[in-house]
């Protein structure tokens, strides 16, 4: 490999990015933009679930249980119903996105000792909601249970308050929060998005330099230089990297400084599994690149291998563990996932290489196989 | 030329452009190729694949106890949303084993557990959650409060001489839940269904985009401008093209992939599916005409397009409900047509409205879908002059 033909194909790359104004703008602004809306913008807790309730007991008590839901901050109120024919068309228009029927009788049954339904209707659309929401209406039953035991037992056994309530004392639950104490979502998608902006935004400014030689035709020098593949495919290369490179830095920037999320871990080793999940990630465009010969077809091969793999299978949303097996298998064939536990780790959890190096590792064999593989793929020779 | 010749003039050139848009995206074997995996293949890993809610929360157990109740406690613990890793000899290994990120939660039952339970005296379990995934770690500390909860709830009736089977006899509120329009929660359904929304997106956005940049940067545009053809008859066979193009892929992804594999009902009106799904594709294609008009060449509209597709993708409502983000947030989103169509979409197959429940969502996405795709005709007319 002959350096200086290394720096002269690079140097021609770094020319043609940096007279593309436009396309040097972007890609340096777009990591940094995606990274201030997602970082605000995708908050994960369910919260604010409109609903609407039929009260047809119009009781103290029925009050005083829906009471609850009024107060509480992950439910807002929005209507009382005359009836549960309504129900429908609330849940139907997504205007509300449970409904609560508390039965006739709420009170008299509770009273006299008997047990009382009360019926929630759920939107199952989007299931993680429902989920939520029927784990927020258990809570809240729950609570009001345990009231109501205290206040049966004080009553029916003549027991004072303090003495029912000492029986009745539930088994508590202390929980410690690991890692990211104040449980804030910013701190868990922060460092995974560092992750996203590089995996979905370098492949496809590398794709988009390999094809566009291609298709223009000016490809045609290189073959009939003496420049050979390999000191080409690593000129061409050397700018994308660095412009990652300086992303990298700027995101971090970003997620200590703006979301102040806290940076617990070896610095050095942040570094160095960035270099290598730079080097992969712009691997990954070059063999999109060198298979086919449109940009239309790179651009949009790249966005579905690179951005939707990366939304749903790195573990920035869906923890890898809750995937099933075979998506489970998909998400160890794409790096992103090494590189959010990487990020997530040194970020989060202070583990070092003791803990990391299986991913450190995973990046590594994955910028050697792209890097073989693009080797192969190029030839100066094409067939046509 | 009486207006009825001009009218047929203008529909034949549309018709013979429209042909040569799609022999030309025809003939891009790899391109087709993707186009294919995305709406079979790729709709059928994510549907099955895709969990949002808790599973498989690795759970660790440091039992100090050993006892009847302590065991029962445990069991209580399973999958799918519980992952028994082991139990743990010393107390403090819990954290070098969480450290390692296999397990995700360590609960520790303290000595004289049982007694405390029989007699009535206050106890508590503890819980270390890993938090890194915040909202799995919230969401995995519910359902382990869930459990504890009951638990609890059961000895403190037993110990009280109330037998939770007697039941009838304990003033309680009996939880009733109807999940509507997807009772089991089948996360297939809504996973493959936003799954096929988000490929719409990408294909709608990147395939006029990429096709109306090539044109201006080969220079064959020069060549359609020589010819008797307008603006509007350049660009909107491109568009008419992949929206057909786009409505076929999806055609084969409902009846080939969602419908017969997965069992997703369609509970609506196909025909109103398929209608609104053209809106919503031409509408797409509008922010790639837009994005096409102010870039020079396909790196740049690449970029461009990538920049507000990723957006579009994640904050639509697809993977998190609307209602949580930040005011800012949810008025830029106003300008996302998929927030309008997941709305819609969901509501035909799964809730079986009409169009009476969706003429809201569908108009905004109309007007969106015009103001784009106005703005975006606007400034292709004047490349020209």
């Amino acid at each position: 490999m002959n350096l200086r033909r290394v720096a002269a194909v690079a140097s021609k790359e770094w020319r043609e990015v940096t007279r593309d104004r436009m396309f040097l703008l972007l890609a340096f602004v777009m990591p940094a933009i995606w990274m201030f809306v997602f970082g605000y913008g995708l908050v994960l807790d369910v919260e604010h679930i409109s609903f609407v309730v039929v009260d047809r007991d119009h009781s103290p008590l029925s009050r005083d249980y829906l009471y609850r839901f009024y107060q509480s901050r992950y439910f807002d109120f929005q209507e009382a119903l005359a009836g549960e024919g309504d129900a429908d068309v609330w849940l139907q228009s997504g205007r509300a996105r449970a409904v609560i029927i508390v039965p006739e009788k709420f009170q008299e049954r509770l009273l006299s000792g008997q047990p009382a339904e009360v019926q929630t209707l759920i939107d199952g659309t989007f299931p993680l909601r429902a989920d939520i929401t029927k784990s927020y209406v258990i809570a809240i039953n729950n609570a009001f249970n345990q009231e109501l035991l205290v206040d049966f037992l004080a009553r029916t056994r003549g027991l004072s308050r303090g003495e029912a309530q000492r029986r009745t004392s539930p088994l508590g639950i202390e929980v410690r929060y690991l890692y990211n104490e104040e449980v804030r979502s910013t701190w868990s998608t922060v460092p995974a998005l560092i992750m996203f902006s590089l995996m979905v935004g370098s492949p496809l400014l590398t794709a988009l330099g390999v094809v566009r030689e291609k298709e223009t035709g000016s490809i045609y020098n290189i073959y009939s230089a003496t420049v050979t593949r390999l000191e080409f495919l690593v000129g061409k290369l050397i700018p994308y990297v660095m412009i990652s490179a300086v992303n990298v830095a700027v995101l971090w920037l970003m997620a200590v400084l703006l979301f102040a999320v806290p940076f617990k871990g070896s610095l050095w080793l942040f570094i160095a599994s960035s270099i290598l999940f730079v080097l992969t990630s712009t691997g990954i465009g070059l063999v999109v690149s060198l298979l086919v010969s449109t940009q239309q077809a790179a651009l949009i091969i790249t966005v579905v291998v690179s951005t939707v793999p990366t939304i749903l299978f790195s573990g920035l949303i869906v923890p890898v563990s809750s995937l099933s097996r075979a998506s489970q298998f998909q998400a160890h064939l794409f790096p992103g996932m090494y590189y959010t536990n990487i990020t997530r780790g040194t970020f989060l959890q202070n583990v070092g290489l003791a803990v990391l190096w299986t991913d450190i590792l995973a990046l590594a064999i994955y910028a050697v196989v792209l890097g073989t593989i693009g080797y192969h793929l190029f030839t100066k020779r094409p067939r046509t | 030329m009486k207006p009825a010749d001009r009218l047929v003039v203008w529909c034949r050139r549309l018709t013979v452009m429209t042909r040569k848009e799609l022999v030309q995206l025809l003939r891009d074997i790899p391109l087709m190729a993707f186009l294919i995996y995305s709406f079979t293949l790729s709709v059928y890993v994510t549907g099955n694949g895709i969990q949002t809610q808790l599973r498989n929360a690795g759970l660790l157990v440091y039992d100090a106890d050993r006892s009847l109740s302590s065991r029962e406690l445990v069991s209580r613990f399973h999958l799918p949303y519980f992952r028994f890793d082991g139990e743990l000899i010393h107390a403090d290994e819990g954290f070098r084993r969480l450290d390692r990120g296999r397990s995700m939660m360590v609960l520790d039952i303290p000595a004289r557990f049982h007694e405390a339970l029989v007699s009535g005296e206050p106890t508590a379990v503890q819980l270390l959650v890993d938090t890194t995934n915040a909202p799995q770690g919230l969401s995995a500390a519910g359902y382990a409060a869930r459990i504890v909860g009951q638990f609890g709830q059961e000895s403190v009736l037993a110990r009280n001489g109330l037998a939770a089977s007697s039941s009838t006899t304990v003033p309680m509120i009996v939880s009733d839940h109807r999940v509507w329009y997807n009772q089991d929660q089948n996360e297939t359904w809504f996973e493959s269904i936003s799954h096929l929304l988000r490929m719409i997106t990408i294909f709608a956005v990147l395939l006029p985009a990429a096709a109306l940049v090539r044109e201006k940067e080969r220079g064959t545009v020069e060549q359609l401008l020589v010819s008797p053809l307008t603006p509007v008859q350049i660009m909107l066979p491109k568009v008419v093209a992949m929206t057909l193009m786009i409505l076929g892929a999806t055609a084969v992804a409902l009846f080939g992939v969602m419908q017969p594999v997965f069992g997703v009902p369609i509970r609506g009106s196909l025909f109103l599916l398929f209608s609104l799904t053209a809106l919503f594709i031409v509408a797409t294609a509008g922010i790639g005409v837009f994005a096409s008009t102010v870039t020079k060449n396909q790196a740049q509209v690449g970029m461009m397009t990538l920049l507000v597709v990723a957006p579009i993708l994640l904050l639509s409502g697809i993977f998190t409900p609307m209602e949580t983000m930040p005011a800012w947030v949810q008025y830029l989103m106003a300008l996302s047509p998929l927030r309008y169509f997941i709305e819609i979409a969901t509501g035909i197959l799964l809730k079986g409205v009409g169009f009476d429940m969706l003429w809201s969502q569908a108009l905004s996405m109309g007007v969106v879908g015009a103001s784009l795709f106005g703005f975006g005709l606007w400034r292709f007319r004047r490349q020209f002059q």
